[in-house]
């Protein structure tokens, strides 16, 4: 087995497969970024949806609330199975990477929402009473007050699922999205060993994810140890 | 946009489903319990092993949690057969799950055996308890207690997971979904009834687990 490997080494490690393994991983970190990027703001939009405080309309609210609830507890491959096949019905002419992208956006939207409700929530009510007394409109209170407040409790978190991101879109290799765990497959169908193809995305992977998840640490840490200034006393 | 969608082809087909849905849960639970104990294990060593050993956890844990399971079954499934060792689907799932689990399960754990009290330890050291006595009698109840709601949430987690073993043909609740999917070629309507079966299982794992909490350790665990 490793006199194999050593012979195929050099050859995997060459120019085209090294492109084709880059264009795959810049094809993971979009995926991934983006989508969770694009999710995380409609979390926000749904966690604004779902605040009293914010909203008096309760359809949207229980609207905003079921979908949190429900999406969070469907799996992801289960999620894009549907998204395939919905767009693939619907006769829209659209990308793999798309259909891989809204389905990461579709979770990443309700997983952020629980984030974003909590940081919404981690500002105490009295903040909120003694804005509205100083005549501050809703949107400004949540512009001005709660939102630069927040943050800190929410972006950590937010780094933590975005590693769980990344590593959810290598099942988008099953409906063909060019990323990590696809190129790996098609190296390996092209006669690599699959010790080498798929040691090498798990390398790649764990190159990605790692640096987030530390970065999301060492804010959690940083954010932490700053006292959170409380409401009136 | 001429599509219409028929649910009575595949209503039919949910009893097969929800079999399915059966080994979901098998699966999910096997890889909890061993995640479990490979935790258990690692959590014990974080706390109380050499530096060696804490360096070779350590770096289990980092390394599991980083990279996709998917990756990691693939790498199970299809490595391991190069060097000789042939697995069932079912197998190489499983125990790529439980691996994968477990790298969890000690980050959780280890916050447990962080919140012990020191008296607790030093009560067990001072009635001659061996370390293995300690953490069966003393820490584990205490983790049970302390840490379920965090335990239930895994298994979960667990539970959703468990559909990526229909990529490799394992005929779970995903992967009977696929079935279904090839006789009748209803795509939409039968993924569309395998979230809402995802949905309804787990919720009543969640339902079930919270009642469990409150009857065995009077934990008020959230319900949804």
């Amino acid at each position: 087995m490793w006199a194999q490997i050593t012979e195929e080494a050099p050859r995997f490690f060459g120019y085209w497969n090294l492109m084709f393994l880059g264009e795959a991983l810049v094809n993971t970190l979009l995926l991934s970024w983006l989508g969770a990027t694009i999710g995380f703001a409609f979390g926000f939009l749904f966690a604004i949806c779902r605040h009293p405080r914010l909203f008096g309309v309760l359809p949207l609210r229980i609207l905003a609330t079921t979908y949190v609830e429900l999406f969070r507890r469907i799996p992801f491959l289960v999620k894009l199975m549907c998204v395939f096949f919905a767009f693939q019905l619907s006769g829209a002419q659209v990308s793999l990477f798309t259909m891989a992208l809204v389905t990461v956006v579709l979770s990443a939207a309700a997983f952020a929402a629980e984030i974003a409700r909590a940081g919404l929530e981690s500002i105490p009510a009295p903040q909120w009473d003694a804005a509205e007394a100083m005549n501050f409109g809703r949107w400004r209170v949540l512009w001005t007050i709660v939102l630069p407040q927040s943050w800190r409790v929410v972006l950590p978190p937010l780094f933590g699922y975005t590693v769980g991101f990344i590593k959810s879109t290598s099942i988008a290799s099953q409906i063909g999205v060019m990323e990590l765990t696809y190129a790996a497959k098609i190296l390996n169908t092209r006669g690599f060993s699959a010790l080498l193809c798929f040691g090498t995305i798990l390398l790649l992977y764990f190159l990605i994810c790692w640096p987030t998840k530390h970065v999301g640490e060492r804010l959690e840490r940083r954010l932490a140890t700053r006292p959170v200034r409380q409401g009136m006393p | 946009m001429s599509y219409s969608l028929i649910y009575s082809q595949v209503t039919g087909h949910i009893p097969y489903l929800l079999a399915g849905a059966w080994l979901t849960l098998q699966l999910a639970a096997i890889s909890f319990v061993v995640g479990w104990v490979i935790g258990l294990f690692n959590a014990t060593i974080l706390s109380y092993g050499p530096r060696g050993a804490r360096w070779f956890v350590q770096g289990y844990v980092t390394f599991f949690i980083n990279t996709p399971l998917l990756v990691q079954v693939f790498f199970i499934f299809f490595v391991l057969p190069e060097a000789g060792i042939l697995l069932s689907p079912y197998a190489a799932v499983a125990i790529g799950m439980s691996l994968n689990a477990g790298a969890y399960l000690t980050e959780i754990q280890r916050a447990g055996f962080a919140s012990l009290r020191r008296a607790e330890i030093d009560a067990a050291t001072a009635m001659g308890f061996s370390l293995p006595q300690m953490v069966w009698y003393v820490i584990v109840p205490h983790i049970a207690k302390a840490l379920y709601p965090p335990l239930a949430n895994q298994f979960i987690i667990q539970v959703m997971t468990t559909s990526i073993a229909a990529i490799f043909a394992v005929e779970e609740l995903t992967g009977r979904a696929y079935n279904v999917n090839s006789l009748t070629f209803r795509s939409l309507e039968v993924f569309s009834i395998t979230a809402v079966i995802y949905i309804a299982l787990t919720l009543v794992c969640s339902l079930a687990l919270a009642l469990i909490g409150r009857w065995l350790f009077r934990v008020q665990a959230k319900v949804i």
